[in-house]
């Protein structure tokens, strides 16, 4: 399997790979090319150019805000987040979704910026952004802007990027206080695309009840879905067996239209929404701390 | 593959039925289409191109063979698809039933979909075919209200 014939771009900054994709109308930005290569070399993507951003160190520059939050540069390989002490602190969420990310030496090559703007609808780090409420920084030649995770997903591999547009790093609030998360996903085998996955925040109130859940799920739709009718039932609840249950529920019944495919029916994907939902949420439940731990 | 479900329409099954059987509205109802003529009383062809996310636009000749036709209230469709990318084939059944001043559209097609795009992405089938479904309908849905405009719907 070899691509058809492509021009290849290997610029040293942003700004030279911004002028470039503002040049070539049919150019593809490479990051980790995980997705990308193989449907070239399938003949599914044959754009003209290739604009390398491998090249270009700024985009891999990943950090702590001095909020307590976390900045993402676009090119951060999965395998650095992963092993991330200070991503394992404060985006938890997204350090234990990590390791659900197709195989090592995938995540040794493939990028956040990447998977997110790809957005395959069973991908797990579209659905971690949602649940973490990040905010995507997305450059162009002439302008930047900041668009949250939840209206950055527009439809099947669709996203709010526009032509000439790169998506050069991703913001992540500080956990709240008394928060806790779970990720939870099958797959028929480790690795392959899951067949439901959960990303749960849940954030509790003085008096132990919800004030915040956010539910995000993978392979359910068009993109990542949020569970906003399990969340608004959680609301004002302590997250007792029984709230959780009922959230777990909702979320199945009425927040997916999940797709039948030959991995499994669209009635086996609802149940896996009821049972990951109930597991993540009872396990984010768990984990809530008294206080927030991120050092001032 | 299969594809059903219901979709209201404005006009009456008699006002519909003409409208749909004009190639010019049918393209709209079938996202992608480049080309669409009416070979034979009972027959299109035309070219459709369609492209899904990082997925260059693929092109597809098509033959639509229409049977079983019982104006204004339902028919069949044959379909015969095939590109570089892949084929599809199978039948589609349309009925127009009457409610109120309009009418329901229930469709239900079995496809079968085979060759690369089959074999790479078949986890994506199901979602790709709901979305070009949906925005097939709805195009359908505008280019109808656009010609009836001023007819009581």
């Amino acid at each position: 399997m070899k691509p058809a014939a492509f021009e290849y771009h290997r610029p040293a900054s942003l700004d030279e790979a911004l002028a470039l994709l503002a040049e070539h109308e049919d150019a593809k930005p490479l990051a980790g090319g995980q997705s990308l290569i193989p449907a070239m070399n399938f003949r599914l993507a044959a754009p003209a150019a290739l604009i390398d951003l491998n090249g270009i160190g700024a985009l891999a520059r990943t950090g702590g805000m001095d909020d307590g939050g976390l900045q993402l540069g676009a090119m951060t390989r999965h395998c650095t987040l992963e092993r991330s002490p200070l991503v394992a602190e404060r985006a938890p969420l997204l350090a234990e979704a990590m390791p659900c990310i197709a195989h090592p030496q995938i995540r040794n090559r493939g990028t956040v910026g990447g998977s997110l703007a790809h957005a395959d609808p069973a991908a797990e780090l579209p659905a971690v952004m949602v649940a973490l409420e990040a905010t995507l920084v997305l450059r162009s030649a002439s302008a930047e802007r900041r668009v949250p995770a939840e209206q950055f997903f527009t439809g099947l591999f669709a996203t709010a990027l526009e032509p000439g547009e790169l998506l050069t790093s991703i913001e992540l609030p500080p956990p709240p206080a008394r928060s806790g998360f779970a990720f939870q996903e099958l797959a028929r085998r480790h690795g392959d695309y899951a067949l439901v996955g959960v990303a749960a925040m849940l954030t509790l109130n003085e008096a132990g009840q919800c004030s915040r859940a956010r539910v995000a799920l993978l392979s359910v739709g068009d993109g990542p879905v949020l569970a906003v009718r399990a969340a608004a039932a959680l609301a004002g609840q302590p997250p007792s067996a029984s709230s959780i249950l009922a959230a777990a529920e909702l979320a199945a019944r009425e927040d997916v239209d999940p797709p039948s495919d030959i991995h499994a029916s669209a009635a086996y994907r609802r149940q896996l929404v009821r049972v990951l939902t109930r597991r993540a949420l009872t396990r984010a439940a768990g984990r809530v701390r008294p206080s927030s731990s991120i050092p001032t | 593959m299969i594809v059903e479900g219901t979709y209201p329409l404005p006009g009456t099954p008699v006002v519909i039925w003409d409208l749909l059987m004009d190639p010019e509205v049918l393209a709209k109802a079938m996202p992608g289409t480049k080309l669409l003529v009416r070979a034979a009383a009972d027959r299109y062809e035309g070219v459709m191109r369609i492209g899904i996310g990082p997925i260059t636009a693929a092109e597809f000749e098509l033959v639509i063979a229409l049977t079983d036709v019982l104006p204004p209230y339902s028919y069949a469709m044959q379909i015969d698809g095939k590109g570089r990318a892949g084929f599809t084939r199978g039948t589609a059944k349309v009925e127009l039933v009457p409610e109120g001043a309009g009418s329901v559209m229930h469709y239900s097609a079995d496809l079968q979909v085979g060759g690369k795009i089959a074999a790479v992405g078949q986890r994506l089938l199901d979602s790709v075919s709901k979305l070009l479904t949906r925005q097939g309908l709805e195009a359908l849905n505008r280019e109808l209200n656009h010609r009836l405009g001023g007819a009581p719907a």
